[in-house]
């Protein structure tokens, strides 16, 4: 283990700005970092909160919701919105796909009013829309839904973050099912999405359970996880009974769908 | 030197047009000026002086009010640009539609230019036409060139007004409007309805009317007036002052109809007579304390008393029923810039939306209409998901 003296300046110097930089690497010898506060606004589900490390999703980046179909992020992004909104903020949604559904947003808590409903022709001019209300510095938070069959540009995501960083007042939150690969490269925060179970009254599934895990952070230690009881769209709002009564009914092992007879 | 635009919509001059949308373009047009002077019906003036280094050229400055004026209604307009009200005016008069399906229609007017135009654009009346005429005066530069001694000896005050304007001069200034210091709205029923609570979605219309017109104003009442005109009793008036600017119509309401209900307590309370309160005596239950109120038969008696016939006559059973409206007036008043911050519960973000707006505008001149949309579920109960909600396109 080398010692301070043994450390030559240039080194040192060069630790200390990547320090400055809030890249997070310090030697061994010294004291753990203190975290780098950043902005942020919360994600509806205070123990995703507590596992994102820096107190929800932070402003001024791209978080990308790592999620099969089903599994969620879209409920999760819905009930982000209104936690926001709760707060006092304005939201948008943007619809690559044109899936956005008002009446779900709105008993999934939403308010209308401050929702803005963006739809873009193509994934380019989504992300180049998202850019535009980032930079308006009135959007606290945005729902940029790329949709299933979409794959955005590398490059333009790459600005996008940039800007919203630059900005820094808008916190970002990306679906994109079938471009999570190029989004994540570009995505500050990555949180992958895992369902563990169904959530059930009697015979009827009212939710599911799921497993959220912080797999990348930039600015904030990454490894946390949380579980999350997403409800769906009439349990929360139309019967707070729901949760109480609901009894987790676990995921069986992976099973073919589909059995082929007499092979 | 004072630039004027000159706006003038075709479609409203029309005899038979419905000019409603006419005050709305004005206020529409207070974004851009604050010295906007409706000369007529379809016709607007709008000082530009010195907005070019906010605006940009004229020619944005007038694309910028075109726009402005078709967020309201779209209809075609003529603009007109000029240094006064006459040149302003001839300009947007000359002003041809490049396409048939134009918009609108822009051209600037210099002093200059009116040396080659006809006589015949001139505000004349036909004897003064016809004198022209007969002189021999069909050319603008005609009649600017003649000396003006001459003209008012030959065709008088009148004349020489004409001749000021053939030389381009119009000493007329803009008389800008008054943004006015209240807004009013109410309805009436042809059937009278029954009791105050009857009168909630109403009011809470009649607000939310007054309210958007107010928010395209950017402005915000600290003060609300209802009036009540009953059918058999003098009408009821109740005033809400707001500590602060408000723009919520449904807070608005509810602190009327609750102000309204303590109103008409206290007046039946005071109109009580005496032969209603001997009666109530008379019938009170064994062992109640004397002048003790009786919350059971108190909502029930109070308003018969509000429609009696007249004081101290003793209303029969027919006569038990509500107070039946007639009429709703909701008046906004002290108007002023709407607060940022208002109340807690009145969380007035529309601040936010008009900061947003004009970044919205840009986002649809970049992009194009049909990209942004505002929800609003009009029926959440309505059997079809389709049904519950409307997009409204914000571009639109």
């Amino acid at each position: 283990m080398p010692t301070d003296a043994a450390v030559s300046p240039s080194l040192a110097n060069a630790l200390e700005s990547l320090r400055d930089r809030g890249l997070g690497l310090r030697r061994g010898s010294e004291a753990p970092m203190p975290e780098r506060t950043r902005p942020s606004v919360p994600s509806g589900h205070p123990t995703l909160d507590a596992a994102l490390g820096s107190g929800g999703w932070p402003r001024g980046a791209l978080a990308l919701l790592d999620a099969p179909v089903g599994c969620g992020a879209t409920t999760l992004a819905l009930g982000s919105l209104a936690a926001v909104q709760e707060q006092g903020g304005l939201t948008a949604w943007l619809d690559l796909d044109g899936t956005f559904d008002p009446a779900v947003a709105a008993r999934l808590g939403v308010g209308l009013e401050w929702l803005l409903l963006v739809r873009p022709h193509d994934a380019g001019e989504a992300v180049e829309l998202a850019a535009w209300l980032g930079r308006s510095t009135l959007i606290d938070a945005l729902v940029l839904d790329l949709g299933e069959r979409s794959v955005p540009d590398r490059r333009a995501l790459d600005r996008l973050a940039a800007l919203l960083a630059r900005v820094g007042t808008t916190a970002a939150l990306v679906l994109a099912p079938s471009g999570r690969t190029m989004v994540s490269g570009a995505a500050g925060v990555r949180v992958v999405l895992r369902r563990t179970a169904w959530l059930s009254v009697g015979r009827d599934l009212v939710g599911q359970r799921v497993d959220a895990s912080v797999e990348r952070h930039r600015w904030a230690l990454a490894g946390g996880s949380a579980e999350l009881d997403l409800w769906f769209g009439e349990g929360r709002r139309i019967d707070p009974l729901v949760a109480g009564m609901a009894r987790p009914r676990l995921i069986e092992a992976a099973r073919p769908a589909l059995r082929v007879v007499g092979a | 030197m004072t630039r004027l635009l000159a706006l003038v919509w075709p479609e409203l001059r029309e005899p038979d047009a419905e000019i409603g949308p006419f005050e709305r373009m004005l206020d529409a047009l207070d974004d851009l000026s604050p010295r906007v002077e409706p000369v007529d019906a379809g016709v607007a003036l709008v000082d530009v002086t010195g907005l070019e280094p906010t605006w940009g050229p004229e020619r944005r400055v007038a694309a910028r009010a075109v726009m402005l004026a078709r967020s309201v209604a779209p209809l075609r307009v003529r603009c007109g640009i000029g240094e006064n009200r006459w040149l302003a005016t001839l300009a947007a008069r000359l002003a041809r539609f490049e396409r048939p399906d134009a918009p609108a229609a822009l051209r600037i007017l210099e002093r200059a230019e009116l040396h080659d135009l006809p006589l015949s654009l001139l505000p004349a009346d036909p004897a003064m036409r016809q004198r022209f005429a007969l002189f021999g005066l069909t050319q603008m530069h005609q009649l600017a060139d003649l000396p003006r001694s001459a003209v008012g000896a030959q065709f008088g005050a009148a004349g020489e007004r004409l001749q000021a304007l053939a030389r381009g001069h119009d000493p007329r200034p803009i008389v800008a409007r008054r943004r006015p210091a209240r807004v009013a709205a109410s309805t009436s029923f042809e059937t009278p309805i029954d009791g105050i609570g009857a009168v909630s979605l109403t009011l809470r219309r009649l607000a939310a009317e007054l309210c958007d017109r107010l928010r395209e104003r950017h402005r915000a009442p600290g003060r609300a007036v209802l009036e009540l005109r009953l059918e058999d009793a003098p009408s009821l008036r109740v005033e809400q002052p707001f500590p602060q600017p408000a723009l919520e119509p449904d807070w608005i309401a509810r602190l009327l109809l609750s102000r309204l209900e303590a109103a008409v307590r206290a007046r039946l309370r005071s109109c009580r007579p005496a032969e209603l309160t001997a009666r109530e005596e008379r019938e009170r239950p064994p062992g109640w304390p004397p002048g003790a109120p009786d919350d059971n038969r108190q909502p029930r008696s109070e308003p018969n008393v509000a429609v009696s016939s007249g004081p101290g006559q003793f209303p029969s059973d027919e006569e038990i029923f509500e107070p039946r409206v007639v009429a709703v007036r909701l008046v906004l008043d002290r108007l002023s810039d709407p607060a940022t911050r208002q109340l807690p519960a009145f969380e007035a973000r529309t601040a936010r939306w008009e900061e947003l707006r004009w970044s919205l505008e840009r986002m649809r001149h970049r992009f194009g209409e049909g990209r942004l949309w505002r929800a609003s579920a009009d029926r959440p109960t309505a059997a079809l998901p389709e049904h519950r909600v409307r997009l409204t396109d914000i571009g639109a």
